[in-house]
């Protein structure tokens, strides 16, 4: 592998750790601590919307018998609820009697369903017996009760009132029928086994266990050694509420039996691994009944409230994308890998295709994920697998694909050492976007590099991080080669760093060269103006890849404060820092999101921003949130209020840049002048369609080729009304439409747009 | 793109290499691995084809919306 791009890494590592680490669909605390596995979570919803018949009916359905299990339920529930400790754990029980007191309907379902023509044999009358023998009597299975006693019930009888539990037992079996045979004691198994297709043994504690017993798995119904045996309930050792799950248990394992001929033990119970974050718990206090011994609906209602739901979901409570997707890890990893590997061979099914290319891959889930599950660089890896397949569609990323190649063309990328003598200590790698932003950024930063010492190099380019983002490990890997021969040829200085994408980015794939951020040669004396600030209150964004960069969040606080300034903390910041949106370059792919992103994170203070990436200022400029980079306020450049360049003028900005660091330090290498700004003076755009064609991220320059295009082929479209002139040129992938008309040696646009389709060869001249 | 006589986007438009008016003409698209074809004006002598600022930011983007999500 090459600079640390791991081929592998997709299928061997963040899959597997998704898959066995992600804690999303873990059971909750009282769910696993229950006998019949309640989904609570499910039941308090119901409750809490008024809805007792369906949280009735869901009770019922777990439980087999609702009005035993009600009474007698010790509430193991209790022990393990998070509110235990903090306030008082939820009163599950008042709860469920609430839904059983307050149903309509207590009648059990009546199922029509056709005879199986399958024989059952339950060896035991107890409630457990009874248990399996309903719901495979629901499902038309033939029971036969054997019960040695003159009675049904077994140890019922000595814990419970029969008035409670024979009634219910009636009214549960009302729409079934099974053979019950009374006093009929089994000794022998053989003769069963020979007339049953199935037999169930629940003979109760202390109950014959006819030498089946010897190992069971813990608290599991179980298939014994004898083909079609089935063992469960107290005869295990359980008791009553174990006793009765394990029979309801039972009768599932059984029907698989009889439907496939596996003799397959119910999978023993695995506790949750549940991890909640108990500090986030807002105490409230336990709702006691106002009229006795049961709730109203209304404390009901409240009580349920007070449920957790329990869930491990610190994921999609902190990230922005998961939460607007409403998705969850796991549920992410199952659509891209149908996405990854479709089931059709015309490719239906890439349904995570555009969400793939979503992620700002800031790295915010793996802080707050309990399990340091890292979803960006995930989605990452699947980007890459994506389009090594070529199924990424190209207009995703083809932007900033092209923009990336401008910043490293001979208009805009520059390399240049002073002629000083000796070794070249530091190099200033501003990255592709400071100048853009403002080429001020990086001519005076610079200038301060050289004063400080003045064999500093300067280095203008991008560092690749738009080809990782847009997952072409080709390019990238073409492109590290690049770079590293340059920092060789440079001397292998210490790479002095202003962006930190760009810092994450070396960090990850280029390890052994030394860096040091801008900000870090700044020091908080004079040189920084001191009063500006006015103790005017302002947040610091920390931009996502300084999360690790604990010395930089500092310094940056201390320069802000130097300059005369207040902080206002944010929620999210430093280690939790939340991406402003550029990061991935989504907005193309996932232009409604971006919009939504950028506005939410706009709105996490009242106050100014200051920043330290130029990405974050520009996107907060353009929203209208006053903002503010760390270099306005070092160098007193912009104000709160400066508008961002558009992507048209983001260009000239680096050529004028390149142009300007020549002409002061290298006079002898250029004659300064930019050539393409000279040839935009030909074209003539209005703010309003600038405005336009700036959102639309069409490029003047683009569009003047195209211009340039039609007329000297003379595919040009003639508006007979207004003599102007339409024409198209594929530039890239993407086809650029431009309306206009020539004016004194150079046009005037009138409109530009385009589209990713391509209008077929043949139908052209 | 100004309104025209016709009404129609493009109606006004003649090829400003053969000076014929253009006319509907089936027209080959392609995206993604995808074609399909439309109708859209276009030279009846030297088949340069229009497309209109509405198509291209209404049904032309819809489907390439959906072929980028299929």
């Amino acid at each position: 592998m090459h600079f640390g791009l791991r081929e592998n890494f997709f299928v061997n590592e963040e899959i597997e750790r998704i898959k066995n680490c992600c804690l999303e669909r873990e059971d909750a605390f009282c769910s696993s601590a229950c006998p019949f596995r309640l989904d609570v979570r499910e039941l308090v919803g119901r409750i809490a919307r008024g809805g007792f018949n369906s949280a009735y009916r869901m009770y019922s359905n777990a439980v087999g018998f609702p009005a035993i299990v009600s009474a007698i339920c010790d509430e193991p529930c209790k022990t393990v609820c998070p509110r235990r400790g903090i306030d008082a754990a939820v009163s599950l029980r008042l709860l469920e009697a609430a839904a059983t007191g307050f149903s309509s309907n207590h009648r059990p379902n009546s199922y029509s369903l056709p005879a199986k023509g399958k024989k059952i044999a339950v060896v035991g009358g107890g409630i457990s017996g009874l248990a399996a023998s309903l719901r495979l009597s629901n499902k038309k299975y033939d029971i036969t009760v054997y019960e040695q006693s003159g009675r049904i019930g077994g140890h019922l009888w000595d814990i419970m009132d029969p008035a409670l539990f024979l009634p219910e037992i009636e009214t549960q079996f009302m729409y079934e029928k099974y053979d019950l045979l009374l006093s009929k004691a089994v000794h022998d198994l053989s003769p069963l086994a020979a007339e049953y297709d199935a037999v169930y043994v629940a003979t109760g504690r202390g109950g014959d266990d006819f030498g089946l017993a010897a190992s069971p798995p813990d608290g599991t119904p179980f298939a014994s050694g004898a083909r079609g045996v089935f063992l469960g309930g107290g005869v295990l050792g359980g008791g009553t509420m174990e006793a009765i799950a394990q029979g309801l248990r039972a009768a599932g394992i059984i029907e698989a039996y009889l439907k496939t001929g596996n003799m397959k033990s119910a999978p023993s119970h695995r506790q949750t691994r549940m991890i909640l974050d108990k500090g986030a718990i807002r105490p409230i206090p336990l709702v006691v009944p106002g009229g006795g011994r049961d709730y109203s609906k209304e404390e009901a209602a409240e009580e349920s409230g007070r449920c957790l739901r329990c869930r491990c979901d610190a994921c999609q409570r902190h990230c922005a994308l998961l939460r607007y997707f409403d998705k969850f890890p796991k549920k992410i990893e199952e659509e891209v890998h149908a996405t990854i590997h479709p089931g059709s061979l015309d490719g239906n099914g890439t349904i995570a295709t555009r969400f793939i290319s979503t992620c700002n891959q800031c790295g915010l889930c793996a802080e707050v994920c309990p399990m340091g599950i890292d979803m960006g660089i995930f989605l990452r890896e699947s980007h890459r697998v994506m389009r090594e397949k070529g199924a990424m569609p190209w207009a995703f990323h083809e932007f900033w694909r092209r923009d990336m190649e401008h910043a490293n063309s001979d208009a805009a990328a520059l390399s240049a050492r002073p002629e000083a003598p000796g070794r070249c200590e530091y190099v200033f790698f501003p990255g592709c976007q400071l100048g853009a932003s403002d080429p001020r950024y990086v001519l005076e930063s610079y200038e301060y590099l050289r004063k400080a010492d003045g064999g500093t190099a300067v280095w203008v380019a991008c560092c690749g991080a738009p080809s990782v983002w847009a997952g072409d490990t080709g390019v990238f890997r073409r492109y590290a080669d690049t770079l590293k021969n340059e920092w060789e040829a440079l001397g292998e200085p210490c790479v002095v760093l202003a962006c930190p994408s760009c810092r994450s980015f070396f960090a990850e794939f280029f390890p052994e060269i030394k860096t040091r951020m801008l900000y870090d040669f700044f020091d908080t004396g004079p040189q920084v103006p001191q009063n500006d600030g006015e103790e005017k209150l302002v947040s610091v964004f920390d931009p996502c890849p300084s999360r690790h960069d604990a010395a930089t969040q500092g310094k940056i606080r201390s320069l802000v404060e130097s300059a005369g300034y207040r902080l206002s903390k944010l929620r999210y910041e430093k280690r939790t820092a939340q991406c402003c949106s550029w990061g991935g370059q989504i907005a193309v792919a996932a232009p409604n999101y971006t919009n939504w992103l950028v506005t939410e994170r706009a709105k996490e203070s009242d106050h100014p921003y200051v920043v330290y990436c130029s990405n974050c200022r520009d996107i907060f400029a353009d929203c209208g949130k006053p903002v503010k980079h760390i270099l306005d306020i070092v160098f007193r450049l912009g104000g709160w209020d400066r508008k961002p360049p558009t992507v048209s003028e983001r260009r000239r900005n680096r050529e004028w840049l390149k142009d300007g660091l020549i002409s002061r330090y290298w006079p002898q290498r250029g004659d300064g002048k930019n050539k393409m700004c000279a040839n935009l003076a030909k074209l003539l755009v209005s703010d309003e369609l600038r405005v336009k064609i700036n959102r639309s991220r069409l490029i003047e320059e683009d569009l003047l080729s195209v211009i340039e295009e039609c007329e000297n082929s003379g595919n040009v479209l003639v508006d007979a009304g207004n003599g102007h002139r339409t024409g198209y040129k594929v530039i890239g992938n993407l086809t650029h439409w431009v309306e206009y008309a020539r004016r004194d040696g150079g046009y005037e646009l009138f409109n530009a747009y385009s589209h990713r389709m391509k209008i077929e060869a043949g139908t052209r001249p | 793109m100004n309104p025209d006589d016709s009404g129609e986007p493009g109606g006004n438009l003649t090829c400003g290499r053969c000076q014929a008016r253009l006319e509907p003409t089936k027209t080959q698209f392609s995206y993604l691995g995808h074609s399909f074809h439309t109708e859209v004006p276009a030279c009846p002598v030297c088949g340069q084809v229009f497309i209109s600022e509405e198509l291209a930011r209404g049904r032309m983007v819809e489907v390439e919306t959906s072929l980028e999500d299929k």
